[in-house]
Protein backbone atom coordinates (compact mmCIF):
# COMPACT_ATOMS: atom_id res chain seq x y z
CA UNK A 1 0.00 0.00 0.00
CA UNK A 2 1.12 3.17 -0.70
CA UNK A 3 -0.11 6.06 1.62
CA UNK A 4 0.16 9.45 0.47
CA UNK A 5 3.78 10.64 1.12
CA UNK A 6 4.62 14.14 1.63
CA UNK A 7 7.43 16.07 2.16
CA UNK A 8 7.28 16.09 5.64
CA UNK A 9 7.14 12.20 5.63
CA UNK A 10 10.32 12.48 3.66
CA UNK A 11 12.28 15.16 5.94
CA UNK A 12 11.04 12.91 8.57
CA UNK A 13 12.14 9.91 7.05
CA UNK A 14 15.76 11.27 6.87
CA UNK A 15 15.68 13.12 9.96
CA UNK A 16 14.71 9.51 11.96
CA UNK A 17 11.93 11.47 13.33
CA UNK A 18 9.01 9.04 12.04
CA UNK A 19 7.00 6.92 14.47
CA UNK A 20 7.35 3.50 14.09
CA UNK A 21 4.16 3.19 12.26
CA UNK A 22 4.32 5.87 9.99
CA UNK A 23 8.09 4.55 9.10
CA UNK A 24 6.65 1.37 8.32
CA UNK A 25 3.96 3.29 6.26
CA UNK A 26 6.76 5.51 4.55
CA UNK A 27 9.12 2.32 4.10
CA UNK A 28 6.95 0.60 2.04
CA UNK A 29 5.60 3.43 0.00
CA UNK A 30 10.13 3.63 -0.88
CA UNK A 31 9.78 0.33 -1.53
CA UNK A 32 6.78 0.40 -4.02
CA UNK A 33 8.85 4.07 -5.86
CA UNK A 34 12.07 4.28 -6.73
CA UNK A 35 11.91 8.28 -7.74
CA UNK A 36 10.41 8.60 -3.58
CA UNK A 37 13.60 6.09 -3.02
CA UNK A 38 15.66 8.35 -4.55
CA UNK A 39 14.75 11.32 -3.22
CA UNK A 40 14.44 10.32 0.49
CA UNK A 41 18.27 8.46 0.21
CA UNK A 42 19.50 11.97 -1.54
CA UNK A 43 17.87 13.96 1.87
CA UNK A 44 19.71 11.49 4.23
CA UNK A 45 22.79 12.19 2.36
CA UNK A 46 22.46 15.74 1.96
CA UNK A 47 22.36 15.79 6.12
CA UNK A 48 25.00 13.79 5.99
CA UNK A 49 27.29 15.41 4.18
CA UNK A 50 25.94 19.01 6.36
CA UNK A 51 27.36 16.96 9.16
CA UNK A 52 30.14 15.95 7.89
CA UNK A 53 31.04 19.97 6.42
CA UNK A 54 30.24 21.19 10.08
CA UNK A 55 31.58 19.12 12.64
CA UNK A 56 35.16 20.04 12.20
CA UNK A 57 33.83 23.06 13.88
CA UNK A 58 32.75 21.23 16.86
CA UNK A 59 36.82 20.22 17.45
CA UNK A 60 37.98 24.40 17.36
CA UNK A 61 39.28 25.31 20.38
CA UNK A 62 37.02 27.75 22.49
CA UNK A 63 37.97 31.47 23.00
CA UNK A 64 38.94 32.07 26.37
CA UNK A 65 36.17 35.50 25.77
CA UNK A 66 33.98 32.50 25.78
CA UNK A 67 34.95 30.37 29.02
CA UNK A 68 34.60 33.38 30.74
CA UNK A 69 30.82 33.83 29.60
CA UNK A 70 30.35 30.52 30.50
CA UNK A 71 31.24 31.81 33.94
CA UNK A 72 28.18 33.10 36.63
CA UNK A 73 28.46 37.04 35.64
CA UNK A 74 30.91 38.74 38.05
CA UNK A 75 30.25 41.03 40.82
CA UNK A 76 32.48 43.91 41.58
CA UNK A 77 34.20 43.08 44.34
CA UNK A 78 33.04 46.07 46.28
CA UNK A 79 29.51 45.23 45.15
CA UNK A 80 30.13 41.58 47.24
CA UNK A 81 30.29 43.43 50.58
CA UNK A 82 27.90 45.91 50.41
CA UNK A 83 25.43 43.32 48.65
CA UNK A 84 23.05 43.54 52.01
CA UNK A 85 22.88 46.98 51.93
CA UNK A 86 22.56 47.61 47.84
CA UNK A 87 19.84 45.27 48.01
CA UNK A 88 18.25 47.41 50.55
CA UNK A 89 18.96 50.49 48.73
CA UNK A 90 17.11 49.10 45.62
CA UNK A 91 14.31 47.83 47.47
CA UNK A 92 13.92 51.28 48.71
CA UNK A 93 14.39 53.09 45.17
CA UNK A 94 12.25 50.55 43.31
CA UNK A 95 9.54 51.61 46.16
CA UNK A 96 9.84 55.06 45.74
CA UNK A 97 10.04 54.27 42.08
CA UNK A 98 6.64 52.78 42.17
CA UNK A 99 5.30 55.57 44.58
CA UNK A 100 6.61 58.26 42.39
CA UNK A 101 4.61 56.43 39.04
CA UNK A 102 1.72 55.00 41.47
CA UNK A 103 1.11 58.62 43.14
CA UNK A 104 -1.26 59.47 40.23
CA UNK A 105 -2.58 56.40 39.44
CA UNK A 106 -3.68 56.22 43.36
CA UNK A 107 -4.50 60.03 43.85
CA UNK A 108 -6.81 59.51 40.41
CA UNK A 109 -8.27 56.06 42.10
CA UNK A 110 -9.10 57.89 45.18
CA UNK A 111 -10.69 60.55 43.08
CA UNK A 112 -7.78 63.01 43.96
CA UNK A 113 -4.99 65.67 43.60
CA UNK A 114 -3.60 65.79 40.34
CA UNK A 115 -6.71 64.83 38.52
CA UNK A 116 -8.73 66.65 40.99
CA UNK A 117 -6.36 69.61 40.86
CA UNK A 118 -7.20 69.67 36.82
CA UNK A 119 -11.16 68.88 37.22
CA UNK A 120 -11.21 71.67 39.92
CA UNK A 121 -9.07 74.26 37.56
CA UNK A 122 -11.53 73.49 34.55
CA UNK A 123 -14.82 73.83 36.39
CA UNK A 124 -13.39 76.90 38.06
CA UNK A 125 -13.07 78.24 34.04
CA UNK A 126 -16.14 76.89 33.11
CA UNK A 127 -18.29 78.47 35.88
CA UNK A 128 -16.37 81.67 37.41
CA UNK A 129 -16.82 82.87 33.47
CA UNK A 130 -20.42 82.40 33.91
CA UNK A 131 -22.00 85.80 34.21
CA UNK A 132 -25.73 85.13 34.81
CA UNK A 133 -25.72 81.90 36.28
CA UNK A 134 -22.36 81.04 38.06
CA UNK A 135 -24.01 79.16 40.86
CA UNK A 136 -27.60 76.84 41.40
CA UNK A 137 -28.35 78.23 44.59
CA UNK A 138 -26.99 82.05 45.70
CA UNK A 139 -25.71 82.74 49.20
CA UNK A 140 -29.05 84.67 50.42
CA UNK A 141 -29.81 81.42 50.91
CA UNK A 142 -26.71 79.88 52.45
CA UNK A 143 -28.13 78.14 55.58
CA UNK A 144 -30.23 76.45 52.78
CA UNK A 145 -27.14 75.37 50.66
CA UNK A 146 -24.94 74.28 52.63
CA UNK A 147 -27.61 71.85 54.19
CA UNK A 148 -28.09 71.06 50.68
CA UNK A 149 -24.81 70.53 49.75
CA UNK A 150 -24.15 68.00 52.92
CA UNK A 151 -27.39 66.42 52.08
CA UNK A 152 -25.97 65.72 48.46
CA UNK A 153 -22.22 65.17 49.48
CA UNK A 154 -22.92 62.88 52.21
CA UNK A 155 -20.77 64.33 54.27
CA UNK A 156 -20.96 67.85 56.69
CA UNK A 157 -20.18 70.88 54.66
CA UNK A 158 -19.30 74.37 55.78
CA UNK A 159 -18.93 77.49 54.01
CA UNK A 160 -15.66 79.49 54.97
CA UNK A 161 -16.19 83.59 55.38
CA UNK A 162 -13.81 84.89 53.45
CA UNK A 163 -14.54 88.24 54.01
CA UNK A 164 -11.62 88.94 55.76
CA UNK A 165 -9.85 88.48 52.89
CA UNK A 166 -12.04 90.11 50.61
CA UNK A 167 -14.14 87.84 49.03
CA UNK A 168 -17.53 87.24 49.30
CA UNK A 169 -19.72 84.39 49.07
CA UNK A 170 -21.97 84.11 45.80
CA UNK A 171 -23.45 80.73 46.19
CA UNK A 172 -22.70 76.68 45.17
CA UNK A 173 -23.28 73.97 42.91
CA UNK A 174 -23.32 70.51 42.59
CA UNK A 175 -20.70 69.70 39.90
CA UNK A 176 -20.51 65.82 38.43
CA UNK A 177 -17.35 64.57 39.23
CA UNK A 178 -15.51 61.43 38.40
CA UNK A 179 -17.08 58.67 40.47
CA UNK A 180 -18.52 60.76 43.01
CA UNK A 181 -20.09 64.71 42.66
CA UNK A 182 -18.16 67.54 43.73
CA UNK A 183 -19.24 70.63 45.96
CA UNK A 184 -18.44 73.81 44.74
CA UNK A 185 -18.99 77.14 46.92
CA UNK A 186 -18.09 80.21 44.82
CA UNK A 187 -16.84 83.96 46.01
CA UNK A 188 -16.07 87.11 44.26
CA UNK A 189 -14.20 90.19 45.30
CA UNK A 190 -14.89 93.75 44.25
CA UNK A 191 -12.88 93.56 41.67
CA UNK A 192 -15.44 90.71 40.42
CA UNK A 193 -12.32 88.72 40.74
CA UNK A 194 -13.82 84.89 41.73
CA UNK A 195 -12.42 82.05 43.55
CA UNK A 196 -14.32 78.21 44.12
CA UNK A 197 -13.70 76.41 46.77
CA UNK A 198 -14.34 72.47 45.51
CA UNK A 199 -14.44 69.82 47.64
CA UNK A 200 -15.67 65.94 47.17
CA UNK A 201 -14.96 62.46 49.39
CA UNK A 202 -12.21 60.23 49.40
CA UNK A 203 -12.13 56.85 49.71
CA UNK A 204 -10.68 56.08 53.78
CA UNK A 205 -7.42 54.73 52.32
CA UNK A 206 -6.33 58.28 51.28
CA UNK A 207 -3.96 59.87 53.15
CA UNK A 208 -3.82 63.49 54.12
CA UNK A 209 -1.77 65.71 52.48
CA UNK A 210 -0.54 69.40 53.28
CA UNK A 211 -1.51 72.18 50.76
CA UNK A 212 -0.01 71.32 47.01
CA UNK A 213 -0.19 73.85 43.91
CA UNK A 214 -0.62 73.78 40.54
CA UNK A 215 -1.26 75.89 37.81
CA UNK A 216 -3.43 74.67 35.65
CA UNK A 217 -4.90 76.61 32.19
CA UNK A 218 -3.90 79.65 34.08
CA UNK A 219 -5.80 78.96 37.23
CA UNK A 220 -3.74 78.47 40.12
CA UNK A 221 -5.04 75.88 42.37
CA UNK A 222 -4.39 75.01 46.14
CA UNK A 223 -5.18 71.55 47.24
CA UNK A 224 -5.27 69.05 49.92
CA UNK A 225 -6.67 66.34 51.51
CA UNK A 226 -7.94 66.54 54.74
CA UNK A 227 -9.82 63.09 56.74
CA UNK A 228 -12.86 62.74 54.70
CA UNK A 229 -12.82 65.28 51.68
CA UNK A 230 -10.05 66.23 49.03
CA UNK A 231 -10.66 69.80 48.59
CA UNK A 232 -9.24 72.51 45.72
CA UNK A 233 -9.19 76.20 46.07
CA UNK A 234 -8.86 77.75 42.28
CA UNK A 235 -8.92 81.29 41.24
CA UNK A 236 -6.44 83.78 39.21
CA UNK A 237 -4.87 85.13 41.45
CA UNK A 238 -1.25 84.94 42.60
CA UNK A 239 -0.02 81.96 44.08
CA UNK A 240 0.48 84.25 47.64
CA UNK A 241 -2.59 85.81 47.83
CA UNK A 242 -4.38 81.91 46.66
CA UNK A 243 -2.36 80.48 49.64
CA UNK A 244 -3.09 83.19 52.45
CA UNK A 245 -6.80 82.45 51.33
CA UNK A 246 -6.54 79.41 51.06
CA UNK A 247 -4.99 79.19 54.74
CA UNK A 248 -8.36 80.79 55.89
CA UNK A 249 -10.14 78.35 53.94
CA UNK A 250 -7.83 75.55 56.17
CA UNK A 251 -8.20 76.95 59.71
CA UNK A 252 -12.18 77.46 59.51
CA UNK A 253 -12.79 74.18 58.05
CA UNK A 254 -10.57 72.88 60.42
CA UNK A 255 -12.03 74.80 63.37
CA UNK A 256 -15.74 73.47 62.04
CA UNK A 257 -15.18 70.16 61.94
CA UNK A 258 -13.71 70.32 65.74
CA UNK A 259 -16.96 71.80 66.62
CA UNK A 260 -19.71 68.40 67.66
CA UNK A 261 -22.26 68.07 65.08
CA UNK A 262 -25.55 67.96 65.85
CA UNK B 1 37.14 37.48 35.74
CA UNK B 2 37.32 36.47 40.01
CA UNK B 3 38.89 33.50 40.12
CA UNK B 4 35.96 32.36 42.43
CA UNK B 5 33.82 31.66 38.81
CA UNK B 6 34.69 29.20 37.08
CA UNK B 7 33.00 28.38 33.76
CA UNK B 8 30.01 26.33 33.93
CA UNK B 9 30.95 22.96 32.64
CA UNK B 10 27.57 22.39 30.98
CA UNK B 11 27.39 25.65 28.96
CA UNK B 12 31.03 24.90 28.03
CA UNK B 13 29.66 21.69 26.44
CA UNK B 14 27.18 23.29 24.52
CA UNK B 15 30.10 26.46 23.51
CA UNK B 16 30.87 24.46 20.19
CA UNK B 17 27.87 23.45 19.02
CA UNK B 18 26.92 27.10 19.74
CA UNK B 19 29.20 28.39 18.04
CA UNK B 20 28.22 26.78 14.56
CA UNK B 21 25.16 27.86 15.19
CA UNK B 22 26.01 30.97 15.49
CA UNK B 23 28.16 30.86 12.27
CA UNK B 24 24.75 29.02 10.61
CA UNK B 25 22.96 32.35 11.49
CA UNK B 26 25.59 35.39 10.85
CA UNK B 27 27.40 33.76 8.26
CA UNK B 28 30.89 35.21 9.81
CA UNK B 29 33.39 33.78 12.47
CA UNK B 30 33.99 36.72 14.86
CA UNK B 31 29.88 38.47 14.44
CA UNK B 32 28.87 34.40 15.29
CA UNK B 33 31.34 34.19 18.89
CA UNK B 34 30.15 38.20 19.45
CA UNK B 35 26.72 36.14 19.21
CA UNK B 36 27.74 33.51 21.36
CA UNK B 37 29.09 36.24 24.23
CA UNK B 38 25.32 37.42 24.32
CA UNK B 39 23.51 34.44 24.20
CA UNK B 40 25.78 33.16 26.96
CA UNK B 41 25.20 36.44 28.90
CA UNK B 42 21.50 36.38 28.21
CA UNK B 43 21.03 32.76 29.43
CA UNK B 44 22.63 33.86 33.01
CA UNK B 45 20.47 36.18 33.25
CA UNK B 46 17.02 34.47 32.36
CA UNK B 47 18.19 31.21 33.97
CA UNK B 48 15.53 30.39 35.76
CA UNK B 49 13.55 30.34 32.53
CA UNK B 50 15.39 26.99 32.20
CA UNK B 51 13.56 23.83 33.06
CA UNK B 52 15.71 21.92 34.89
CA UNK B 53 15.73 18.20 32.86
CA UNK B 54 14.95 19.97 29.86
CA UNK B 55 17.31 19.73 27.34
CA UNK B 56 19.98 22.50 27.69
CA UNK B 57 21.61 22.96 24.43
CA UNK B 58 18.22 23.05 23.09
CA UNK B 59 17.05 26.17 25.54
CA UNK B 60 20.60 27.75 24.48
CA UNK B 61 20.02 27.52 20.54
CA UNK B 62 16.27 29.26 21.85
CA UNK B 63 17.91 31.90 23.60
CA UNK B 64 20.64 32.79 20.78
CA UNK B 65 17.56 32.58 18.43
CA UNK B 66 16.07 35.14 20.30
CA UNK B 67 19.54 37.47 21.10
CA UNK B 68 20.04 37.27 16.75
CA UNK B 69 16.00 38.41 16.28
CA UNK B 70 16.39 40.55 18.51
CA UNK B 71 20.17 41.75 16.81
CA UNK B 72 18.60 41.82 13.41
CA UNK B 73 15.49 43.87 14.06
CA UNK B 74 17.42 46.81 16.08
CA UNK B 75 19.99 46.95 12.67
CA UNK B 76 17.38 47.12 10.83
CA UNK B 77 15.95 49.89 12.51
CA UNK B 78 18.74 51.56 12.04
CA UNK B 79 20.07 50.76 9.02
CA UNK B 80 16.44 51.35 6.73
CA UNK B 81 17.29 51.07 3.65
CA UNK B 82 18.41 46.83 3.77
CA UNK B 83 15.73 44.59 2.37
CA UNK B 84 13.34 43.20 4.38
CA UNK B 85 12.56 40.20 2.11
CA UNK B 86 12.81 36.80 4.47
CA UNK B 87 13.73 35.31 1.55
CA UNK B 88 16.63 37.25 0.19
CA UNK B 89 19.69 35.89 1.95
CA UNK B 90 20.97 39.63 2.07
CA UNK B 91 23.94 38.47 4.83
CA UNK B 92 27.26 38.44 4.08
CA UNK B 93 28.29 34.91 4.16
CA UNK B 94 32.16 35.03 4.92
CA UNK B 95 33.21 31.57 6.64
CA UNK B 96 36.22 30.88 5.70
CA UNK B 97 37.42 27.59 4.38
CA UNK B 98 39.99 26.68 6.71
CA UNK B 99 43.24 24.52 4.64
CA UNK B 100 43.75 22.95 7.60
CA UNK B 101 40.01 21.30 8.10
CA UNK B 102 41.20 19.46 4.44
CA UNK B 103 37.70 19.64 3.37
CA UNK B 104 37.00 17.84 0.47
CA UNK B 105 36.27 20.55 -2.61
CA UNK B 106 32.39 18.82 -2.40
CA UNK B 107 32.05 19.99 1.58
CA UNK B 108 33.21 23.91 0.73
CA UNK B 109 30.39 23.79 -1.44
CA UNK B 110 28.16 22.74 1.26
CA UNK B 111 29.44 25.62 3.08
CA UNK B 112 28.82 28.00 0.23
CA UNK B 113 25.55 26.88 -0.88
CA UNK B 114 24.05 26.92 3.37
CA UNK B 115 24.83 30.58 2.91
CA UNK B 116 22.98 31.33 0.06
CA UNK B 117 20.25 29.89 1.71
CA UNK B 118 17.54 32.66 3.74
CA UNK B 119 18.42 32.76 7.14
CA UNK B 120 15.27 31.39 8.79
CA UNK B 121 15.71 27.97 6.54
CA UNK B 122 19.33 28.06 7.24
CA UNK B 123 18.61 27.97 11.32
CA UNK B 124 15.69 24.99 10.61
CA UNK B 125 18.09 23.12 8.63
CA UNK B 126 20.85 23.32 11.10
CA UNK B 127 18.56 22.52 13.82
CA UNK B 128 16.84 19.44 12.39
CA UNK B 129 19.57 17.86 9.97
CA UNK B 130 23.01 18.56 11.75
CA UNK B 131 22.10 19.42 15.57
CA UNK B 132 19.49 16.50 15.21
CA UNK B 133 16.63 18.20 16.83
CA UNK B 134 13.19 16.64 17.40
CA UNK B 135 10.87 19.16 15.05
CA UNK B 136 8.72 19.90 17.88
CA UNK B 137 12.04 21.43 19.95
CA UNK B 138 13.01 23.17 16.63
CA UNK B 139 9.29 25.09 16.60
CA UNK B 140 9.48 26.14 20.44
CA UNK B 141 13.17 27.19 19.94
CA UNK B 142 12.33 28.88 17.00
CA UNK B 143 8.56 29.72 18.07
CA UNK B 144 6.96 29.02 14.77
CA UNK B 145 4.25 26.26 14.34
CA UNK B 146 5.42 22.80 13.08
CA UNK B 147 4.23 23.22 9.73
CA UNK B 148 6.57 26.35 9.67
CA UNK B 149 9.62 23.95 10.50
CA UNK B 150 8.31 21.49 8.19
CA UNK B 151 8.23 24.05 5.05
CA UNK B 152 11.18 25.39 5.77
CA UNK B 153 12.99 22.50 5.98
CA UNK B 154 11.82 21.22 2.65
CA UNK B 155 12.15 24.34 1.00
CA UNK B 156 15.96 24.36 2.61
CA UNK B 157 16.60 21.00 1.73
CA UNK B 158 15.14 21.41 -2.01
CA UNK B 159 17.27 24.69 -2.58
CA UNK B 160 20.18 23.06 -1.66
CA UNK B 161 19.96 20.15 -3.74
CA UNK B 162 18.89 22.10 -6.65
CA UNK B 163 22.52 24.34 -6.02
CA UNK B 164 24.14 20.80 -5.68
CA UNK B 165 22.77 19.34 -9.29
CA UNK B 166 23.32 23.61 -11.08
CA UNK B 167 27.03 23.25 -12.26
CA UNK B 168 26.34 19.25 -12.98
CA UNK B 169 26.33 18.28 -16.59
CA UNK B 170 23.14 15.77 -15.90
CA UNK B 171 20.78 17.62 -13.78
CA UNK B 172 18.84 15.25 -11.74
CA UNK B 173 15.36 15.57 -12.32
CA UNK B 174 13.48 15.63 -9.66
CA UNK B 175 10.65 18.23 -9.42
CA UNK B 176 8.95 18.78 -6.21
CA UNK B 177 6.58 21.34 -6.33
CA UNK B 178 7.24 23.36 -3.00
CA UNK B 179 3.71 23.14 -0.36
Amino acid sequence: MSATINDDDLSAWADGQLSPERRAAVEAALAADAGLAEKARAQRAQSAALREALDPWLAEPIPTRLLAAAAPPPLPSAWVAWRPFLAAAATLALGLAIGWYGRDLTLERSGTPTTFARAAAVTHVLYAADQRRPVEVWANEEKGLVTWLTRRMGVQAHAPDLNSVGFALIGGRLVAGHERPTALLMYENAEKQRLTLQWRRNDPSVEETAFRYAVESGVGVFYWIDHDCSYALSGRVDKAQLLAIARVVYGQLAAAEAQPQK
Amino acid sequence: MPDDALPHPDLVAAIPRLRRYARVLTGEATRADDLVQDTLARAWEKRRLWQAGTDLRAWLFTVMHNVFVNQRALARREARNVSIDADDAGEVWQIAVRPNQQLRVELAEVLASIGRLPVEQREVLLLAAVEELKYEEIAAALDVPIGTVMSRLSRAREKLRRMDAEPAVALKVIRNNPA
